[in-house]
């Protein structure tokens, strides 16, 4: 009997214990991109084993989840870094303001290369972003340039120097921030190239938008998950199929799947860095400059993230696939860290 | 014992004291459940509210296109109703006759040191963590099954229902089995007798008496799987796939309403946007209609229990 | 048809319904057996490990006496194993060669000058990691992503005699990493464990007393009947609807920290709460009338008799019935992921607020990944969560046997 009461007790006073917030943090909490979440976690773990001190805890929320909760206040129970694969949008900017994260710093970190990839056994390729679109997209102009419902099957029906082979290309669900790329860098750029869709564009943003937003859901798209390694498995597995992702995954799986090229240019650690593979984009990381002191580590951190060894041409971002920024860029990156300027409402577009 | 005989009055008032305020602590424990329940109601139906504010039911409920961020998004749940319901069909039609089966060997054949071998066997089956279920559909049973297919020049999509549904009927044929043991067990021996004494056999007894006999039961026992195969999420979120396609061909990939829930909140925290509200307008049709098969199934059973009592 | 060709039919009959019974129990048993010999087989690389043995003279002008662990150690190890090739000058040649070793490969040396700084300037023969790929090809995994230059540089430390083959005790002795050679399972087993004693600290306790009201002092009426209706329900709700209540109730509601043992716990412990429940009940309602009621009759009140004699005889039920509902908890990843669960976490937990994995979320975060040694560390995950299950089913069937009581 006793034993119950104890045991009620106990049950009773821990449920009240829960109620009261927890103690001051003395670890970094990161949330954001799963783009950046392999290099972030990277610097976390070097940091960790560097410095002595609690290794960050990095979560992978997509990069509107990271900021959604990135900007949702200032204290214990918000995070301190949100890793981003764009740079923030004017409404979550405006969010993170009304609810008193004033003051945040924007760092660019390096760029991620995206990639259309097959299985090493599969046939080589060499696509046109209109290609691309051609196969993706759930309605594209037919001659008249009036919309229709994606009608293609096969690759050699949009252009005959394409494999003879059925579109089925795996990729990021609607939820990841490669999506959102891959959407921007390829699908829009593709687009553009039609005539009628130009037009469309200048007379209805919107509705060009939609256009080239929206991909087909008649199976020739395969959204994969989230977990790229298993698309990589089932790349293997289907040699027909191609697949959407990062190029940190085409360089971690060298041997086992291969890059297509986009517009003539097949993607390599210096392509993308110089410039010429055109499907890349510039990785983020915002720092809450309110928590800067408040939590312990964080500016060390950021020297980690910033730093040759890790940031550099020959660091360890490099090996797991980061394409370092150019020098000058470099620079200004390490000196935001060092002055920690914050952004300003007119940066942000 | 002694000690409570010699209480004098003034500590038998404080032992009664003692003992309300027990019992009103063992009834608020029995309420947890309650509260529970009352919780995932209310956090469920509030963010749904605030779904159907933005989207409307009937384009929830009837809409045939799921494309979540789409501009405009598209929050149509027939397509994921469809691949649950594919994927929920392949299970039962794997894990139906098996179980059924396996439990009319074990009830009716089986001696008793072969059940103390096998119901362990089946038990160890029905403890294997989904997780571990969906790395073996996707990374072996997948695979395999698209080789096969290609073998017969099928064209099979990567992350086919198929391996996702047949993964998932073996997890449930212990749930079956077990059920259908006990059900097939509670059927009255004079029964069985009877038909013997009619000059049946042993298989004809179980074909035409006992299965008849025990019928509501069995049934009551494929609802239950089926309302286990419809919520169960990490098989599918990592053997099937996110497109939601609206289709009945068990080699194309398909989504189902858990993989949703799943992947907008994990891969995405919008709170106020549609596209994370509707994750719980999913959880409410996932609650209501596992509930309602959960009913279903107790209503058949009190029913079966009736007719022998 | 005569009589005799009849019964022959009906016993061929009898047979073939027979072997369809077997067949069904056969078809689960060989797909019980080859998912644990798939998973045994993808899980073996990871148990063991090469790794390079190489002398290392732990430069002074590289480390700092007065602050060891600020040495650039990478450098120094990079600087060593160029001293066994001196033919590799290109840039492309040493960056590949120095692909051999682990991202990680000085953190074990670091610690250990950091500890000892009298080793600054001595020579010590200390176990260095090599990278996944490459303890993969020692292993015998020819696609393991090394090239020809590579393959060669290795054959000819492992001729040297500086590869050791060993346990991979590693495994077990450390937390998640972003390299596979070096990610481990102790943070999420510590975190499993952890989450398993909330569980357990409000199941029980929530459990037992609900089972004691229902079964012995619940008056039976319509809210009585509403409660037993419910909590029948309740164990058949899908885990992921739990995992929306955490979100919406603990994270949102109370403000409870995200990614924590407590969290999870208390998750797991509405989700077990119902089997705990119903399995109390069985075990109190197994127990004879005739007991509680010789305790009535010598004068004791009617809680002293459920509490003094009901209780004590209904444990070994309730317990057995508790081990099973935690055995699921263990399992169970899908509720977790929607409470943050599912982060990237190093450090080793030490207490109920802290970050925290499990098992189960561990292995789906290492599915996830593109390296291809994490194959093994998943299936290896899995194992050591398989045998972890296992035992503790083990011990609910043994204490079963050991304890039912039949009245």
């Amino acid at each position: 009997m006793t034993r119950i009461i104890l045991g009620l007790a106990a049950a009773v006073s821990l449920s009240a214990l829960a109620a009261t917030p927890a103690l001051a943090r003395d670890q970094i909490r990161i949330v954001g991109s799963s783009t950046v979440y392999p290099f972030t976690t990277a610097v976390a773990e070097s940091f960790g084993k560097a410095s002595g001190m609690k290794t960050p805890v990095v979560e992978s929320t997509g990069t509107g989840g990271g900021f959604k909760l990135f900007c949702a206040g200032v204290g214990d129970e918000h995070p301190d870094i949100t890793n981003a694969s764009r740079a923030i949008k004017k409404s979550e900017f405006e969010a993170c303001q009304k609810n008193g994260v004033t003051d945040i710093v924007e760092i660019k970190v390096g760029f991620d290369g995206l990639t259309i990839a097959n299985s090493a056994s599969g046939p080589d390729a060499s696509f046109t972003k209109q290609q691309v679109f051609m196969a993706l997209a759930k309605q594209i102009p037919d001659k008249d340039g009036k919309l229709i419902d994606n009608p293609y099957k096969m690759w050699n029906e949009i252009d005959p120097s394409l494999p003879a082979e059925k579109i089925e290309v795996l990729g990021p669900p609607p939820t990841s921030g490669t999506r959102d790329s891959f959407a921007e860098l390829v699908m829009e750029k593709g687009a553009e190239k039609f005539e009628s869709l130009a037009a469309l564009k200048k007379a209805d943003a919107k509705a060009f938008e939609t256009v080239w937003k929206t991909i087909r859901t008649d199976g020739a798209y395969v959204e994969a998950g989230e977990n790229d390694n298993l698309i990589v498995q089932k790349l293997e597995a289907n040699p027909q199929a191609f697949g959407v992702f990062g190029f940190s995954f085409l360089e971690a799986n060298e041997g086992k799947i291969k890059g297509a090229k986009v517009e003539g240019m097949a993607p390599s650690f210096e392509t993308v860095s110089s410039g010429e593979y055109k499907v890349a984009r510039p990785l983020f990381i915002y720092v809450k400059k309110q928590h800067v002191g408040q939590v312990p580590g964080m500016t060390e951190f950021l020297g980690e993230y910033t730093s040759a060894k890790a940031m550099g041409d020959d660091g360890y971002l490099a090996d797991k696939g980061l394409i370092p920024l150019p020098a000058d860029q470099a620079a200004s990156s390490a000196a935001v860290v060092k002055e920690m300027s914050t952004l300003t409402a007119d940066k942000v577009m | 014992m002694s000690a409570t005989l010699t209480l004098s009055r003034p500590n038998r008032k404080l032992r009664r004291q003692i003992e309300a305020v027990v019992l009103v602590l063992l009834a608020c424990a029995s309420g947890v459940a309650v509260l529970t329940t009352i919780g995932i109601v209310l956090s469920v139906v509030y963010e749904s509210l605030r779904f159907f504010s933005e989207v409307p039911v009937w384009k929830f409920l009837f809409g045939t296109e799921w494309a979540p961020t789409a501009e405009p998004g598209a929050f149509g749940i027939i397509p994921l109703l469809g691949g649950t319901l594919l994927i929920t069909l392949i299970a039962i039609l794997v894990a139906g006759p098996l179980g059924l089966l396996s439990a009319v060997y074990l009830a009716e054949y089986a001696n008793l040191k072969a059940r103390r071998i096998i119901k362990p066997v089946l038990e160890l089956l029905a403890g294997i963590p989904t997780v571990v279920l969906g790395f073996f559909a996707a990374l072996t049973v997948a695979p395999f099954i698209r080789r096969a297919g290609e073998a017969f020049g099928l064209s099979v999509a990567s992350e086919s229902a198929l391996a996702a549904g047949l993964v998932m009927g073996m997890m449930i044929v212990p749930l079956i089995s077990s059920l259908s043991d006990d059900i097939i067990n509670a059927v009255p021996q004079s029964l069985r007798d009877g038909s013997y004494a009619l000059g049946a056999t042993q298989s004809e007894t179980i074909k035409k008496v006992v299965l008849p006999a025990a019928l509501p039961g069995i049934v009551s026992a494929f609802i239950l799987a089926t309302s286990r195969a419809i919520g169960e999420t990490m098989i599918v979120v990592m053997a099937a796939g996110l497109a939601a396609n609206l289709t009945f061909n068990p080699l194309a990939a398909v989504t189902t309403v858990t993989v949703q829930i799943a992947a907008l909140l994990v891969g995405d925290q919008e709170f106020d946007s549609a596209k994370t509200l509707s994750a719980f307008a999913l959880g409410l049709i996932l609650f209501i209609i596992t509930l309602a098969l959960n009913v279903v199934a107790l209503r058949v059973v009190r029913k079966y229990r009736e007719a022998y009592e | 048809m005569n009589s005799s060709d009849l019964t022959a039919k009906r016993r061929s009959a009898e047979r073939r319904f027979k072997y369809y019974g077997l067949a069904a129990i056969a078809v689960t048993v060989i797909f019980l057996a080859i998912l644990i010999l798939d998973i045994v087989v993808k899980a073996l690389p990871a148990f063991t490990v090469n790794q390079l043995v190489l002398p290392v003279t732990i430069d002074a002008t590289k480390v700092d006496a007065s602050n060891p662990a600020a040495g650039d150690f990478p450098a120094l190890l990079k600087e060593t194993l160029a001293k066994e090739f001196p033919d590799v000058q290109s840039r492309g040649d040493k960056k590949k060669l120095n692909a051999l070793l682990s991202a990680r490969a000085a953190d074990g040396l670091q610690e250990q000058v950091a500890s000892d700084p009298s080793l600054i300037g001595k020579t010590i023969a200390v176990p260095i990691s090599l990278s996944s790929g490459a303890d993969l090809h020692l292993k015998g995994f020819t696609d393991a992503q090394l090239d020809e230059k590579q393959a060669a540089w290795l054959a000819a430390l492992k001729d040297k005699g500086f590869i050791q083959h060993g346990f991979a005790w590693s495994f077990f002795t450390q937390g998640d990493s972003r390299e596979p050679e070096s990610a481990g399972i102790k943070g999420a087993l510590i975190g499993s464990i952890l989450v398993i004693c909330v569980t357990l600290m409000f199941a029980l306790p929530l459990g037992v007393a609900a089972a004691l009201y229902l079964e012995e002092f619940a008056p039976k009426n319509r809210m009585t009947d509403l409660i037993e209706v419910n909590i029948n329900n309740l164990a058949a709700v899908p885990s992921i609807i739990f995992g929306l209540l955490g979100l919406a109730v603990f994270l949102n509601g109370f403000g409870l920290p995200r990614s924590t043992a407590l969290v999870g716990g208390l998750v797991l412990a509405l989700l077990v709460l119902p089997t705990i429940i119903i399995a109390s009940r069985a075990a109190i309602r197994s127990v004879p009338p005739s007991i509680k009621e010789a305790a009535l009759g010598v004068g004791a009140s009617h809680m002293q008799a459920v509490f003094h004699h009901v209780l004590p005889l209904a444990v070994p039920g309730i317990l057995t019935g508790t081990i099973l509902g935690v055995a699921r908890a263990l399992g169970e990843t899908a509720p977790l992921l929607m409470i943050g669960m599912i982060a990237f976490i190093v450090d080793v937990p030490h207490g109920f607020t802290d970050a925290a994995t499990v098992l189960p979320v561990q292995v789906f975060l290492w599915s996830d990944l593109p390296e291809a040694a994490f194959k093994s560390r998943t299936a290896a995950a899995i194992l050591v969560l398989l045998v972890l299950l296992f035992c503790i089913n083990a011990v609910a069937i043994y204490l079963r046997n050991k304890f039912e009581r039949r009245w």
